[in-house]
């Protein structure tokens, strides 16, 4: 795997520099690039978490409290004086007020849940097939389905949206958990990874387990599948936070706000109801906290697998 | 496949039957079976939709009432005097133009900053991978929410630095710039991610070399560091190219197009025509001539930063 070598070849160019300094004086330079460097990596790491920082305290605060102290800036800008969960509260319908607005995230987040695992089990199941027949199995031909594969990687996903709905609406699958998973369970990307990770299996494994008589699936099973489960999980990964995160799609394929997924509901709640912050808050963090800690739990996988394959998701 | 090497059958020739169902076709029927559910995927969730806008284009289509008269290419001259079509694909044009150029070298300094894997590095990593891996919904709502003219969390940084409230999407003249700095924080990560990859690949040979020349450090990412570079980074300006060319949440979410227009992306034109004004018809011709224009745009990308050798 391309990535693999590349790791040998860490630490590179920092370029010593031909000096004539003395001891001290080199102490002391490199002491200050040691101080400025992590002052720059403070305010580039804040730059980048600010708005998360604000969203998941600013869920955690009354809602007056946000507001009064936006001005001036200062640390309870952001770090809440009285702590509640009120608006988890109100938004999971726990309560009163959010019954009354007829809230339910904890439906749509179920949604969610069901919509990205089933994505991930069905894209595991056919992926994994299709890559093994590309990597290992002999077809006449098969350059030319690796390519009929490999051209999908090349369609525009956003653009081709309406032309899918009119597609996935002729099936009548419109409005149910099938439209939201049907359309993804095989992926370019996942199949062109997984080759990949096949190939670096070797091939002696296959062919012992093949005089023994064993069949392409009993191969697959046990012989390639243990041996690419690293490979295995960053797809998952990456397939369980690309579906995760669809919004446009689940948008105009489902109207039914029982089967709807997070992401859909917190963007047409906020639109209705511009002032409640504290429930904006709460709705997002709901929606991004979850993929945010498996991917802090799996980050290695997670850069392995963009940098393999080149995609997001 | 170069991988796969003869698994010519050597067992019992006897046992092997005649014609279409001989022992070999049995092998290649059942290899085929591994492939026939991706296979079913692609050609009915991505191959007919493209065939099916195509005809679609061709026709009055909405959806309450289906397909109507075929009306031939009037929906593709329609788009020749459609003035906001025009427009939509200029905002788009910005957007890309705004937006690539300032995250590819944004990125690439962060990538040499980030090069040497200390435990700061990885922080800073794992900073400016959360907004990749985040929603562009969430990503989008708590934007709007810092935007915001009065209650906004930028209005109160201005604030500390006394500068005053800003209006920000609701001006025409700020609405999409405030949007690709958005987007820019979003995507970083991404090409961080492959630019690092691509730094590692570089051998350390390389920049020893240019020590010996006596090349400063510098001249070693300029002469070095760039051109082994270049495959990635073309990579990553096409790919990014290709994705921006399709924004839609954030202009969904945080403009509506507004204002006067001023963020009305291609994309998002399309959504309004075939969602909104229920002419799917010309949602579709839109989408054809986008996916054209796609295809047009990073083949000449590609061509353009191929790297000269």
């Amino acid at each position: 795997m391309a990535v693999a070598d590349q790791t040998q070849h860490r630490g590179a160019a920092v370029l010593p520099r031909a000096g004539l300094e003395s001891d001290t004086a080199k102490m002391i330079r490199r002491g200050g690039i040691a101080v400025l460097r992590a002052v720059l990596f403070a305010v580039i790491s804040l730059i980048f978490l600010i708005p998360f920082i604000w969203m998941i305290f600013g869920s955690l605060r009354r809602e007056t409290e946000i507001f009064q102290y936006l001005f001036p800036l200062s640390l309870h800008t952001f770090y809440p004086i009285e702590w509640t969960l009120e608006h988890y509260r109100d938004i999971l319908g726990l309560s009163e007020a959010g019954n009354r607005a007829g809230l339910n995230f904890g439906r749509n987040l179920l949604n969610s849940f069901i919509v990205s695992t089933g994505v991930v089990v069905f894209s595991l199941l056919f992926n994994t097939m299709g890559a093994y027949f590309f990597a290992r199995l002999k077809f006449p031909k098969k350059n030319w389905l690796l390519a009929f594969v490999l051209v999908t990687l090349f369609v525009p996903f956003e653009v081709t949206m309406i032309p899918l709905y009119i597609v996935v609406r002729y099936l009548n699958l419109q409005n149910s958990y099938w439209a939201m998973i049907v359309p993804w369970f095989a992926s370019p990307f996942v199949i062109f990874a997984l080759i990949q990770y096949f190939r670096d299996i070797p091939y002696e494994l296959d062919e012992a387990a093949l005089l023994d008589g064993a069949s392409y699936l009993h191969i697959l099973r046990t012989v390639i599948v243990p041996l690419a489960i690293p490979g295995l999980v960053t797809v998952s990964l990456l397939e369980f936070q690309f579906i995760w995160n669809l919004f446009y799609w689940p948008l105009i394929a489902v109207q039914d706000k029982d089967i709807q997924v997070l992401q859909v509901v917190i963007s047409s709640q906020t639109t209705q109801e511009q002032t409640f912050w504290g429930r904006t808050f709460a709705g997002s963090a709901l929606a991004s906290v979850p993929v945010i800690l498996i991917f802090l739990a799996l980050q290695r996988y997670y850069v392995r697998g963009v940098a393999a394959t080149g995609i997001k998701g | 496949m170069a991988t796969v090497t003869s698994t010519a059958p050597t067992i019992q020739p006897a046992v092997r039957a005649r014609g279409i169902f001989s022992w070999r076709n049995r092998q290649l029927m059942i290899a085929f079976l591994f492939i026939v559910p991706a296979l079913i995927n692609f050609t009915v969730f991505r191959y007919i939709p493209i065939a099916s806008s195509i005809r679609a284009s061709l026709y009055e289509y909405s959806l309450l009432r289906g397909l109507r008269d075929f009306i031939g290419l009037d929906h593709y001259a329609r788009m020749l005097n459609d003035w906001v079509f025009w427009d939509s694909l200029k905002v788009t044009a910005l957007f890309v133009i705004y937006k690539v150029p300032i995250q590819i070298v944004l990125s690439l300094a962060l990538a040499v900053l980030l090069q040497r894997e200390t435990v700061g590095a990885g922080v800073v990593r794992s900073a400016v991978l959360t907004p990749m891996v985040t929603s562009v919904i969430v990503a989008s709502i708590i934007w709007a929410m810092m935007y915001h003219s009065q209650l906004g969390l930028i209005q109160s940084m201005l604030g500390a630095v006394g500068i005053p409230r800003q209006a920000f999407l609701s001006d025409a003249s700020r609405a999409l710039p405030a949007i690709t700095v958005m987007m820019i924080w979003k995507d970083l990560g991404f090409s961080l991610i492959i630019l690092l990859a691509g730094l590692k690949a570089i051998p350390h040979t390389y920049y020893e070399a240019a020590l010996v020349d006596g090349a400063n450090a510098w001249e070693a990412f300029r002469r070095v560091t760039i051109p082994l570079l270049m495959p990635v980074l073309m990579f990553v300006v096409v790919t990014q190219a290709v994705f921006s060319f399709q924004v839609f949440v954030p202009v969904y979410q945080m403009t509506q197009g507004g204002p006067l227009d001023s963020t009305k992306v291609l994309v998002y034109y399309i959504y309004q025509q075939g969602f909104r004004f229920q002419d799917m018809g010309y949602a579709s011709a839109l989408s054809v001539v986008a996916l054209i224009i796609l295809i047009i745009v990073s083949y000449g990308l590609m061509r353009w930063l191929r790297p000269q050798t």
